[in-house]
């Protein structure tokens, strides 16, 4: 049954967007429905396909999701959140600390999730190494303005 | 109009210029490396190193995207002979006879042979540009907006149908592509639309962000799965020079499928996935040793690796002719080329006919140098691709953050890329195509706006279809396109009741 969710949460943000197309403000200038021909079409038509894609999954509904079943096996949903977690610290440090930082932290943190705690010595001089090189050929080179 | 001797030339010394050798050999080795990496393809490659090209004149911005583009090819090929993991669609056929040629200890070979097959359907493609190119760009001239519209719905829909697996959820993806692009002001009306009183949103999401998201973001989350699954093969590459009888067996494969590549290539919506597959089974039917396909026949390997390479040439007239990109790939790079601030499409050969002849022109200098690079360095390709997809998975993330912020230097995009990382490896675990989504969402304002022109012009939509010859072609085009699944389905269903 978990196929149809999917499918379900289509039809669900279709029927969203459809709502909101025909709540459009009308054009000042103009044909006054200009703005939502195009998403008009658009939603309906993602509408259509997906109870066609329900309609798909429930012929279906008896086998199994291999390929979403493995995304729960191993290291992968570790690998995944700890990603995430990183990511959330990196956008809360990039501003704050400033470019060189806080790229060589969430580096070194991604390295050592990934890579493992084995080999640190590495992790922390690619982390260091790769940080600055970018850092320099971004704001050195290329004169992006970075924080 | 015809082949533009005196604009060649000028490109030609545009491309020899100290800095566009320069970023050709640099996009070409990074294209490469990005390339090996299992699970990543050329998408990702561009994706991920657009943002070195800020900053830099559109000319050798191209250029270097160009150069990233069939680099990755060609380090696509790299992995798949040597790993057997290809990096996308176009490098899969080249695993079917390149990595039996590897268990053999023909690694060396393999890689060259591989090479030399991207060189010459590469080079056949650029005189096939050459001669094609500008023609169409006179042809696309005469284009109005009914005419531009029904070339996106064909486009759009040929990739739906194209893309191997579901054709409903091909649909679903365009549509939500066409869905975001359509988020913002509307250009004709200044009407918000789905913008929810967010200030960021009023200027639409921001198409590169998607693709660095999905692509590169989306893609390392995915590849998490088989992370501790890579094994490690330490295997003999063996000698690289070919000999005589094999260079006899592949010369004519590599011929033939060179010009087959590129009017694939050329044509919207298929790419070097189905010039690669199409090449593969032409060669085995010509072969008159069709059981040895599939156990390390070089010719097996000649010929998709010269037909997918003359496709990534070829995808390009599309591209800079009409504005339309052919593949996943290609919009990519007009993502990026839109953002440099260029408009490809007929007028771009009437304005900076300059501009396109040194791209070709560097085309064909990058085409000798990867040659160079993967015959030659075959020892340090391999000992890169010796480097852990461990070390080299993050290092790819952080560029997705740098260069996302280098899009705007805004936070928010952050947040959003990683919405679309998360978006895009659901898409991989549920079977969904992602080009259509990419393709849409790179199109859909353009495909909008000419829409809403031509409806005005030719007063309702019946009328657009049979405004011109070209219209009803492309109408005809695109309802073949979406009949051509159920078609093979149908043959295919045939054959199993006669066997």
């Amino acid at each position: 049954m978990l196929r149809l969710i999917t499918p379900l949460f289509f039809i669900f943000a279709g029927v969203i967007y459809v709502v909101f197309t025909f709540n459009l403000p009308q054009a000042k200038i103009g044909d006054p429905n200009g703005p939502l021909y195009f998403p008009a079409v658009i939603g309906i038509f993602l509408l259509l396909m997906s109870i066609v894609y329900l309609f798909q999954e429930w012929k279906k509904r008896g086998e199994k999701m291999e390929k979403v079943r493995q995304l729960f096996t191993g290291r992968t949903p570790f690998l995944i959140i700890a990603s995430l977690v990183l990511i959330f610290i990196y956008t809360f440090l990039f501003e704050r600390i400033g470019f060189l930082y806080s790229t060589i932290i969430f580096l070194t943190g991604l390295l050592f999730v990934v890579n493992g705690r084995k080999q640190w010595i590495k992790n922390i001089l690619i982390a260091v190494i790769f940080s600055f090189i970018t850092w320099y050929s971004f704001a050195e080179l290329l004169n992006v303005s970075l924080p | 109009m015809g082949v533009d001797f005196q604009h060649i030339v000028e490109g030609f010394m545009v491309a020899i210029k100290p800095i566009n050798l320069f970023l050709i050999i640099i996009g070409g080795f990074l294209g490469t490396v990005v390339g090996m990496l299992p699970g990543l393809g050329p998408a990702t490659a561009v994706a991920v190193l657009i943002p070195i090209t800020f900053g830099m004149d559109p000319t050798s911005a191209l250029i270097l995207m160009a150069t990233i583009y069939y680099g990755a090819m060609y380090g696509g090929s790299r992995s798949s002979i040597l790993i057997n993991t290809p990096g996308d669609g176009s490098a899969i056929a080249a695993t079917f006879d390149g990595y039996p040629m590897a268990q053999k200890g023909q690694a060396g070979q393999a890689l060259t042979i591989s090479a030399i097959a991207s060189l010459i359907g590469g080079l056949f493609a650029i005189i096939g540009f050459i001669v094609l190119a500008k023609p169409l760009a006179a042809f696309a001239l005469e284009f109005g907006p009914a005419e531009y519209f029904l070339l996106f719905l064909f486009t759009l829909s040929a990739i739906v149908s194209l893309s191997i697996g579901n054709m409903v959820k091909g649909f679903i993806s365009m549509s939500i592509g066409l869905v975001l692009s359509t988020v913002g002001v509307d250009l004709q009306s200044g009407v918000h639309r789905f913008t929810f009183d967010i200030p960021q949103l009023s200027e639409g999401v921001d198409f590169l962000v998607v693709i660095i998201g999905i692509y590169a973001v989306g893609e390392v989350f995915y590849n998490y799965i088989s992370i501790d699954k890579l094994k490690k093969e330490k295997k003999k590459v063996g000698s690289k020079w070919i000999t005589k009888e094999q260079w006899n067996q592949t010369k004519w494969p590599m011929l033939r499928n060179g010009p087959i590549g590129f009017l694939i290539g050329v044509l919207p919506g298929a790419g070097g996935s189905i010039a690669s597959m199409l090449s593969y089974s032409t060669e085995k039917q010509l072969s008159k040793h069709p059981e040895k396909f599939g156990k390390g026949a070089i010719e097996g390997l000649a010929a998709p690796e010269s037909s997918n390479n003359a496709a990534s040439v070829g995808a390009f007239i599309p591209l800079l002719t009409m504005g339309v990109p052919g593949s996943g790939t290609t919009a990519v790079i007009l993502g990026a080329v839109v953002m440099l601030g260029l408009r490809p499409g007929p007028l771009l050969f009437e304005n900076n006919p300059e501009m396109v002849w040194t791209l070709v022109d560097s085309m064909f200098i990058g085409n000798i140098f990867l040659v160079i690079l993967n015959i030659l360095l075959v020892g340090l390709l391999v000992r890169i691709l010796d480097t852990p997809p461990k070390v080299l998975y993050p290092l790819i993330l952080v560029l997705a953050f740098i260069g996302t912020y280098t899009l705007s230097y805004s936070m928010i995009d952050f947040y959003i890329l990683v919405i679309f990382g998360l978006i895009g490896l659901g898409m991989k675990l549920l079977d969904f195509p992602v080009a259509p989504l990419i393709l849409a969402v790179i199109v859909g304002g353009d495909m909008e706006q000419n829409f809403r022109k031509s409806i005005v012009a030719q007063d309702n939509f019946l009328n657009v279809i049979v405004a011109s010859p070209v219209t009803i072609a492309l109408t005809i085009l695109t309802i073949l396109s979406i009949c051509y699944p159920f078609f093979i389905g149908w043959l295919r269903k045939r054959k199993q009741k006669n066997t």
